[in-house]
């Protein structure tokens, strides 16, 4: 059974994914994407149920997996220099070359055919980025559907390229599948070449000449990655002289005198995890992925490509615990978060507010894996389910609102409101869900902020970067609403708990209707309800999901950080009350929609503008010189005199790359 | 949750506007006092809310009642769970929340009086929440837990004491969480230094009035913050109370209100230097 699922969850899209290819019709591809969706999921479901497991494929068709693998990471390394070669990037070329040739000489000459058992090796975080993947992932595949369609209408397109697109969306998620049930270091190896391939060729989708240039950007950066996990590999071997350690489970649990040996492989492993996670100095490719179709972002920022980077760092943290490396990822991982933060601030588009908002939540796992503690895994294992959640969902929202409105800046987002109210609702709720409580977003931060607190350099960069994501989410939340009464939005003579029920399905503005077709609504709805779901069941999330990771991480050792009470979790040093703050929450929520659907005398009337504002409230203009009306318009403060994105991004690279140099000159040393 | 809880929990509902009202009250006195006037009754900050309830409904956008409750049902949890004991960080986001909803609800009026207090009031909150976590950790590097019931069960000497500079900190946050001039950006309660109120432009009528008790609460929960650092003998406590908030009320009389520029920078230089300073104090005596 478990054979069949992992096999489903691995092999299954790529199987899709050259059926999206082969075939031209576009019901057909649909019909193909979204059962792809639904098996993934149900595989994924079923596996969990399954619980933790090892298996290895000996033979597939009568080759041995081993091989198979071997031969297509090198006919992909070849590919990947057969482009680097037509982009004429001489870059690219060198690091494609520092990784096939040392690579073919540790296949040839060090030790060819390593066969590592288990070369599965399912645990729950496996388990948890299983089911996240194949969730999210799919639900994005689905919304693709219909984007894409609309989105090659706009180009005016002579023959659809979607067969591609989807050829390249649909095999991330077995790529992704794959890296994350993989024990041997070369199969991960594998997979995760597999992901910046694809991101390569989905980021530089549409062709145009921005889209090729930051395509190639995120190939390099990854590619930097790619070289640190080849040296990484041979560095093990290297070190050890056995292949012993090329069981990711073995270079976990090794004994303590082999830490200083193994130091400076994780430290390389690390590295590969904060290039793909497009931490600070390589944030700029995360950002310039933002060319891509918007499922392309929403894949790359939720559910894949940088959550493959944290999974990496937060599955080898036991294994560099009590170590400065883990101090220095920690400072590194806060640096990133306080950093991303700063420059989300200063964006006014949308797209690049998420893309930095994603980067900080990466640095704050990150330094959670650092931190180290038991509390700290959690912390991380929560933020990435969580953060996947809303984050894929948000970028739903604004790709969605991008089709309507052409734009993605958010001062064009201004009184949205009141023509999207649909849309709207669900994007506020994203971004409630990414920083208030009782939503497990900040429930996780809550719990990064408890385990940092005994290194307080890090606290205080998790505490600034805190501050400033509140200011960004909260001015976009606010924007949203921020427009006249309409008409149409006035009270019908209705009863209070009426219109509260209303209000909850349908919002402050029953009568619009939210027109989008079912492969658009049934992606964003479904992941609005999982981010409030899911947050309420924190509880119960972390008793059977995450708390069997860490106490599998640490044998004997383990003492439970939190303990599950009536009231949600609790911890030796704090408390978070989660249901009844959740409960509290709803009810003051439903008395607030109470008292704003009352009925009863009422008015509404125009803002204040000094006595000069323009008869008709629905128009924002007032009484200027020579008796004309004007309009009056108030924009975001951006604070770019003091953290621009173009003065800042300098010094910040310059100082993550000296976190850097420290990190490998100690390791070395 | 046992009967003490119980009480703690319907004292922090009821009790906490009157306390804030009066101490709104006694504030208003003081400041006139200070500026050569007679000033009004103590009682007056409660005749001003029960005559904005009286007045009538006007709104913008029904967003802002909606906000206005929001940001008193966050205030009230502030308190509620201060009250009962809970976890700092926590009582620290669910204060959070109330700021994020007075400032949607500021936003949603599309008055560009309304519009520039809440961007200000964003980078008031964005100077003081992290001082105010700065302060948290502190006390939880100090006494070792972040709940306050531990705090006051297992250690037995005035935070004050081990704390000074972060209580330093924690005035400056205040100045800027109680909108108290130089750091009355977002909005002022003085006359001459804002016309038009900022961020409560667009409230009028019982939801100004809703706004206001929210903020009695939210003095209330200052107050209690202070208080927590000397928590060992109610006195004491009682004096700090009183000589915090009459150095606050000082400050906020005679001095002129400051740009955020100048707010950001130095509110985040000063309470870094100082939260540092105090954490290598606090572990040079673990050492």
């Amino acid at each position: 059974m478990v054979d069949v699922l992992i096999g489903v969850s691995i092999l299954l899209p790529f199987i899709a994914g050259l059926l999206c290819f082969i075939i031209g019709n576009a019901k057909t591809r649909a019909a193909i994407i979204v059962t792809t969706g639904v098996v993934l999921t149900a595989s994924a479901l079923m596996l969990f149920q399954n619980g933790p497991c090892t298996y290895t494929p000996e033979t597939l068709l009568g080759v041995s997996v081993n091989s198979i693998i071997t031969f297509f990471d090198f006919a992909l390394l070849f590919i990947i220099l057969g482009i680097a070669f037509k982009l004429g990037n001489p870059l690219v070329i060198l690091l494609t070359l520092l990784q096939i040739v040392p690579l073919a000489y540790f296949e040839l000459k060090m030790a060819p055919h390593v066969e590592v058992a288990p070369a599965f090796y399912i645990d729950n975080l496996a388990l948890i980025m299983n089911l996240i993947i194949s969730i999210v992932g799919s639900l994005i595949c689905i919304f693709g559907i219909r984007y894409m369609e609309e989105h090659e209408h706009h180009l005016h397109l002579k023959k659809s390229r979607q067969p591609r697109f989807f050829f390249f969306l649909v095999i991330f998620l077995g790529a992704m599948n794959g890296l994350v049930f993989s024990n041997s270091l070369l199969w991960l190896y594998f997979f995760w070449e597999v992901t910046t391939f694809c991101s390569f060729m989905l980021i530089g989708h549409d062709r145009t000449e921005i889209a090729i240039k930051n395509a190639t950007r995120a190939l390099w950066m990854n590619m930097t990655g790619g070289v640190a996990f080849v040296g990484a590999i041979i560095a093990i071997f290297y070190k050890t002289q056995s292949v012993e350690y090329f069981s990711l489970q073995n270079l976990i649990n090794h004994s303590p005198e082999m830490t200083g040996f193994l130091l400076f492989p994780f430290a390389l492993l690390c590295f590969a995890g904060f290039t793909k996670a497009a931490q600070v100095p390589f944030q700029s490719w995360l950002c310039g992925a933002m060319v891509a179709p918007t499922p392309v972002s929403a894949l790359l920022h939720s559910s894949t490509m940088v959550k493959a980077g944290v999974y990496l760092v937060v599955r080898l943290a036991p294994g560099f615990q009590g170590t400065y490396l883990s101090t220095i990822v920690a400072t590194f991982g806060a640096f990133t978060f306080v950093t991303a933060s700063a420059l989300a601030v200063n964006m006014s588009n949308g797209k690049k507010i998420l893309a930095y908002s994603t980067i900080a939540n990466l640095g704050l796992i990150i330094a959670c894996a650092g931190i180290n503690t038991p509390a700290a895994i959690i912390a991380a294992i929560l933020l990435i389910i969580f953060h996947a959640v809303s984050k894929g969902l948000l970028f739903l929202c604004v790709g969605t609102i991008e089709h309507a409105i052409g734009s993605r800046d958010i001062e064009d987002m201004r009184g949205l409101y009141n023509t999207m109210p649909a849309v709207s609702r669900i994007t506020i709720i994203g971004i409630l869900t990414m920083m208030l409580p009782p939503f497990g977003m900040l429930m996780s931060k809550w719990m990064a902020m408890e385990a940092a607190a005994n290194i307080p350099w890090v606290v205080v960069m998790v505490a600034l970067g805190s501050g400033l994501t509140v200011l960004f989410w909260a001015r976009w939340a606010g924007l949203f609403v921020s427009g006249p009464q309409l008409k149409e939005q006035e009270l019908k003579k209705e009863s209070a708990i009426k219109a509260t029920i209303l209000t909850m399905i349908r919002g402050f503005y029953p009568n619009a209707k939210w027109n989008d077709p079912a492969s658009i609504k049934i992606p964003l709805v479904l992941l609005a309800m999982g981010a409030i779901v899911l947050s309420m069941a924190v509880p119960w999330i972390y008793t059977i999901l995450v708390e069997p990771v860490v106490a599998s991480y640490r044998p004997g050792l383990f003492v439970e950080p939190f303990k599950m009470g009536p009231f949600g979790l609790s911890s030796g040093v704090g408390a978070f009350y989660v249901l009844p703050v959740f409960l509290l929450s709803i009810v003051a929520y439903l008395f607030a929609v109470i008292a704003s659907k009352k009925n009863g005398h009422r008015v509404v009337s125009a803002p204040y503008m000094c006595g000069e504002q323009y008869p008709d409230p629905s128009q924002p203009k007032f009484r200027s010189h020579l008796n004309t009306w004007r309009d009056y318009l108030a924009g975001n403060v951006y604070l770019q005199e003091f953290i621009g994105e173009s003065k800042i991004s300098y010094w910040i690279n310059i100082l993550s790359l000296i976190i850097l140099i420290v990190m490998f000159g100690e390791v070395v040393r | 949750m046992n009967t003490f809880d119980v009480i703690a929990v319907i004292a922090a509902v009821f009790l906490s506007p009157l306390v804030g009202g009066l101490v709104a009250g006694i504030d208003r006195k003081v400041t006139a006092r200070l500026q050569g006037r007679y000033g009004p009754p103590i009682l007056q900050p409660f005749y001003d809310v029960f005559k904005l309830f009286g007045k009538e409904k006007m709104v913008c956008n029904y967003w802002q009642i909606f906000c206005a409750y929001m940001y008193l049902a966050a205030n009230i949890l502030t308190v509620v769970l201060l009250a009962l004991q809970s976890d700092l960080l926590l009582i620290f986001f669910v204060l959070a929340v109330g700021g994020v909803f007075l400032v949607i609800g500021a936003l949603a009026a599309e008055s560009p009086y309304s519009q520039i207090g809440a961007q200000r009031e964003l980078i008031q909150m964005l100077t003081y929440e992290p001082l105010i976590i700065l302060v948290f950790v502190g006390i939880y590097l100090e006494t070792g837990s972040f709940k306050i019931s531990e705090i006051v069960a297992n250690y037995h000497e005035p935070l004050l004491i081990a704390l000074p500079l972060l209580f330093v900190v924690l005035g400056y946050a205040i100045v800027i969480k109680l909108r108290k001039s130089p750091f009355d950006i977002s909005t002022s309660h003085h006359a001459h230094q804002e016309l038009v109120k900022g961020v409560m432009t667009e409230y009028s009528g019982p939801y100004l009035g809703v706004i206001e008790i929210s903020h009695w609460y939210e003095t209330v929960f200052i107050l209690g913050l202070c208080a927590l650092f000397w928590h060992t003998n109610l006195i004491w406590m009682s004096v700090l109370i009183v000589v915090t908030y009459f150095g606050e009320i000082l400050v906020d009389n005679i001095t002129a209100r400051l740009t955020w520029r100048w707010m950001l920078p130095h509110a985040w230089t000063g309470g870094l230097l100082m939260s540092f300073a105090n954490y290598f104090w606090i572990y040079a005596k673990i050492k």
